[in-house]
């Protein structure tokens, strides 16, 4: 049973695309609404993500909704454990239904200590496999710990999948507890190792999880840099980012450059999207560039070329 | 096992004293954890004694408890300095938070409204590596799972108490709590397991702990 369109297309094996927006410390979503407008054509649903880092953002349950309710593009609310518990979790799963998201990815959340209100209690009551068991309590049996919900919530979970994880076989086993727990689709986090992703594909191949491979096209030079050097565990391959440099140094006018990192996206992606496909490992591509909305049609022509 | 205990700032213990205007006080210093933590035993007594009389403040009476956080103990102990605990504005005592708390329970018997003051933090159960080096391993959960991890505590070695590990917050085995110095805990367990060629133990599923008996003061009587 199929409860939202990305739930639908998983469901029917179509190749699917999504999209991520990170609302930030400010109650105005404008600028998320209009990313989300320009992404919407080319997306099934896009991302809401909860205070990633621990920074304080508008809470992602509202986002998701004003997103769906202003963009009119189907959102997949991003929610952490860390900071509710299970009894105050279960009521905003059911909220979250009354509000119109249809789609949940279950995460642990970086730990307060990482972020801007260090003195917060890290709450951690469920895990990300736990709150994928409570999702489908309350969806398919319609009851919280054994107890009736009236009119049960209908959302799809989905889950996070590591394959930078070092041991690599650590992150597998726990993605099996997580399809065993419920997990509907994995969405992973971004990798840019041919070779290791096409491992770590197959050993989670085995739980048929649907997967979703994060990707992250770098929309300059700069972004590429800052994300090679500040986020733990991921490494940009040296040749990529000196080809990003040299597009940044030889190429002065903004409208080329633009292009031209466009098209280096392109070029990096396509072997790569295929390769997988070709291999059976891929459902879909969970795009984690942000304020990037512009590389979607380019992202459209990859899925569309890699076929 | 002993509970650590680290010193408090000393500005915060001599304000404590003076919210309550103390001009004599009694000391009650804890010869067993404390002592090893260097933060009671007799080191602490004459430390604390010299400190307080530095200030102004007459110690009565200082003493080395072997067990301050025994009610028993610390009711014969205090008996013997009776007098002195009823001349005293304050009892200080360089204990952990048990033993401060015996003291408490005592005072019903001797003066109801003396105030005590807590010369130290009580940090956790401690394992110690050696003096000087101790590390939080347990906390007492009541509901012990080590039989299903190797061994190994997730509840105090995951800085998220996660119940189903590693998280994503893991990297090269190390945890992003702690500027990734610290191993990951389910990591620790994961490695455990494999030397023990139980890995189907790791692939569980586990459910989120039951915190149903934790919400009330938690009592142990089998007598
Ligand atoms: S699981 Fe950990 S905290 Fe709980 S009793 Fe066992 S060692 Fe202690
Ligand atoms: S990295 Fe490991 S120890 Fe740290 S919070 Fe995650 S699972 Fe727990």
């Amino acid at each position: 049973m199929a409860y939202s369109k990305l739930g639908e297309m998983l469901e029917k094996g179509e190749f699917v695309l999504t999209g991520e927006l990170e609302p930030e410390k400010t109650c105005d979503l404008s600028h998320t609404i209009h990313e989300a407008k320009e992404m919407a054509p080319y997306v099934v649903g896009a991302n809401v993500t909860d205070s990633p880092l621990g920074i304080v953002t508008i809470n992602s349950m509202a986002a998701s909704h004003i997103v769906q309710r202003e963009a009119g593009l189907e959102v997949i609310w991003q929610l952490t454990v860390r900071d509710v518990n299970k009894l105050g979790i279960a009521g905003m799963i059911m909220g979250a239904h009354a509000l119109g998201i249809r789609n949940v990815l279950s995460l642990t959340g970086d730990h307060p200590a990482l972020g801007d209100v260090t003195e917060a209690k890290p709450v951690f009551d469920l895990d990300s496999a736990t709150l994928c068991s409570l999702v489908r309590e309350m969806v398919d049996k319609k009851s919280i710990n054994g107890h009736e919900i009236e009119c049960p919530p209908t959302l799809h979970v989905g889950a996070a999948a590591n394959p930078n994880a070092d041991p690599m076989g650590a992150e597998i086993l726990k993605i099996g507890r997580k399809a065993e727990a419920g997990a509907e689709f994995l969405q992973t986090q971004v990798v840019y190792d041919l070779e290791r992703t096409i491992e770590f594909l197959t050993e989670i191949r085995k739980y048929k999880v649907p997967i979703l491979l994060g990707i992250f096209p770098m929309k300059s030079y700069g972004i590429a840099k800052g994300f090679d050097e500040f986020v733990p565990g991921v490494s940009v391959p040296k040749d990529i980012l000196a080809q990003w440099k040299s597009i940044k140094k030889e190429i002065t006018d903004k409208k080329d450059q633009k292009e031209a990192y466009d098209n280096a996206n392109y070029e990096f992606f396509k072997p790569f999207i295929t390769e997988l496909r070709k291999k059976g490992l891929l459902d879909g591509i969970h795009c984690m560039a942000v304020h990037y909305p512009r590389i979607f049609p380019k992202l459209k022509s990859v899925i569309e070329d890699s076929n | 096992m002993v509970v650590i205990t680290t010193k408090k700032p000393e500005q915060e213990v001599f304000d404590a004293l003076d919210r309550y205007n103390v001009k004599k006080a009694v000391i009650v210093s804890c010869g067993t954890c404390a002592a090893l933590c260097q933060t009671g035993g007799t080191e602490g007594l004459e430390e604390w004694t010299q400190k307080l009389e530095e200030k102004g403040i007459q110690v009565l009476s200082g003493i080395v408890s072997e067990d301050v956080c025994d009610n028993r103990v610390m009711r014969k102990d205090l008996n013997k300095i009776k007098e002195e605990v009823a001349g005293a504005d304050a009892i200080l005592t360089l204990s952990c938070g048990l033993g401060i708390q015996s003291i408490v329970k005592n005072m019903e018997r001797f003066d109801a409204g003396k105030p005590v003051i807590i010369a130290n933090n009580t940090e956790f159960m401690g394992m110690t590596e050696r003096i000087g080096r101790f590390y939080m391993r347990c906390l007492g959960c009541g509901d012990c799972l080590l039989n299903e991890t190797g061994g190994i505590c997730p509840i105090t070695t995951c800085a998220k108490a996660l119940m189903n590990g590693p998280c994503g917050g893991m990297v090269e085995g190390k945890c992003e709590v702690g500027n990734y110095e610290k191993d990951c805990g389910w990591i620790l367990i994961y490695n455990r397991l494999k030397e023990m060629g139980r890995l189907d133990l790791f692939e569980k599923l586990r459910p989120p702990r039951d915190w149903s008996e934790s919400g009330h003061q938690r009592e142990v009587v089998f007598r």
